[in-house]
């Protein structure tokens, strides 16, 4: 009996350990679109403020969420529209996480090319973009007052012969 | 019938179109695969179309990997898992997927692609090719956006407007709102009235934005625009008159809005003030 009881013991813990790696095998993280810390680029300083799933900037129903609006980003970048450092074309996302402070943190970079394949554009645009991306204080706290939560949010880049073109979402 | 009611009924009958757009990406009739005696496709569908996890979580896209698996026809499950990436800016792994369900079944998912090319990427030649590829498709209707808030033909248009072709913009425009049968959707006379504007035609922009007003009277939009027209014409008063008008429905919330992205001509309130106090001393 109590070999019995082992072996299904053994077997317990054999199919949990399979089903473990199962889970780390999966080719997605929690929910597509999750930024996971990296030490090695990310500000171990910036902190997230809530345990579990972040979300996305859309679930609250208010699009971006910006002080002064679109405009006001619009403006912070207009300097790029001026600078002709490339001839590129193609798409530059940046992916990022607004925490319930209102400050960014852990940056993903999405190059693309116009017919969407990846592609790498001149290094002092995307620095520029980037940091200029950094920049940008007047983000809105998810949530309501009460309850602040951190989101994640993005901003695309269309750019046409190394000109900013325009600003999504 | 009072404003109050005729604006309810078409509130309904835009109710009724967008209800219809989203049956058109409803989820597939698995059945059909049934009575094809398709049955890995049947339960690949079942699968696909049964819950599973939220849109985009570990468990939604394994679901749509293990439905393409056993069915790898089945574009619903291309299309579904298409999805996040498109919403959280990862646009790579977005356009593989949607590729794969226009080349399965271009018929439903051509005129979705060339929507979210338009909306989410401005990719506005993208959108064209698309549409037109449509166009030879469906000949006397191409559909309407996910969001219920357009028919695509006009959407094409706005393409065509923002890569500067204006006046082929106002054409196609012009022509689909024309045919017959066709009923205005809620933003259409805005654009028209937008590029009427932009073209010089400052007449034909006040008829169609005084439309839009007529159709959908909770838009800060079309004042705003009104009031450029009148600017533009030295009416003083007018144009300062449309600007507090925007202004008063910017701040009651009537606006054009996308939980997503920002739509074509929507106006902002430091638009507006710009506009006011330069309308103080004009």
């Amino acid at each position: 009996m109590i070999r019995k009881i082992c072996c299904l013991f053994l077997l317990l813990v054999v199919y949990s350990s399979c089903q473990k790696s199962k889970a780390q095998k999966s080719v997605y993280p929690n929910h597509v679109g999750d930024i996971a810390f990296d030490e090695k680029t990310d500000d171990p300083n910036f902190k997230i403020c809530l345990n579990g799933r972040i979300p996305q900037y859309y679930e609250f129903g208010k699009s971006l969420q910006y002080r002064g609006e679109k405009p006001a980003i619009d403006k912070h970048f207009e300097i790029l529209k001026l600078n002709e450092t490339t001839v590129e074309s193609g798409y530059i996302t940046i992916r990022f996480i607004v925490n319930c402070e209102g400050k960014t943190g852990r940056y993903r970079i999405e190059e693309m090319s116009n017919d969407y394949q990846p592609m790498s554009f001149d290094k002092n645009l995307v620095e520029k973009i980037l940091t200029l991306t950094k920049e940008l204080s007047g983000w809105i706290v998810g949530g309501n007052p009460e309850q602040p939560v951190d989101y994640y949010q993005y901003l695309t880049f269309k750019i046409e012969g190394g000109k900013l073109i325009e600003i999504m979402p | 019938m009072t404003k109050s009611m005729l604006f309810a009924s078409r509130l309904f009958f835009v109710f009724l179109l967008t209800s219809l757009a989203l049956v058109a990406f409803a989820e597939p009739n698995c059945n059909i695969y049934k009575m094809e005696n398709n049955m890995p496709c049947y339960e690949a569908c079942v699968l696909a179309t049964t819950g599973g996890g939220a849109q985009g979580s570990r468990a939604s896209q394994e679901k749509f990997d293990k439905a393409i698996e056993q069915c790898p026809a089945l574009d619903y499950a291309y299309m579904e898992k298409s999805v996040p990436y498109l919403k959280r800016g990862e646009f790579i792994t977005w356009k593989k997927l949607i590729d794969k369900a226009v080349e399965l079944n271009p018929t439903l998912h051509l005129g979705y692609r060339g929507w979210c090319r338009y909306q989410f990427l401005r990719d506005y030649r993208g959108a064209i090719k698309d549409f037109e590829r449509l166009d030879t498709l469906f000949p006397h209707d191409i559909g309407y956006s996910i969001n219920g808030d357009y028919q695509l033909t006009i959407v094409k248009a706005l393409c065509y407007s923002a890569i500067g072709e204006k006046s082929k913009a106002i054409e196609i425009m012009e022509t689909q709102l024309g045919k017959k049968g066709y009923s205005p959707m809620v933003y259409d006379y805005l654009h028209l009235g937008v590029l009427k504007m932009e073209t010089g035609d400052f007449n034909g922009g006040i008829v169609f934005l005084t439309k839009s007003i007529a159709l959908n009277d909770y838009l800060a939009e079309p004042y705003y625009y009104l009031g450029l027209i009148n600017k533009s014409k030295n009416l003083k008063v007018e144009y300062k008159t449309a600007m507090e008008k925007a202004k008063a429905y910017y701040l009651k919330g009537y606006k054009r809005f996308d939980p997503y992205t920002h739509p074509m001509h929507k106006v902002y309130l430091s638009d507006i003030d710009r506009e006011l106090s330069i309308a103080q001393t004009f």
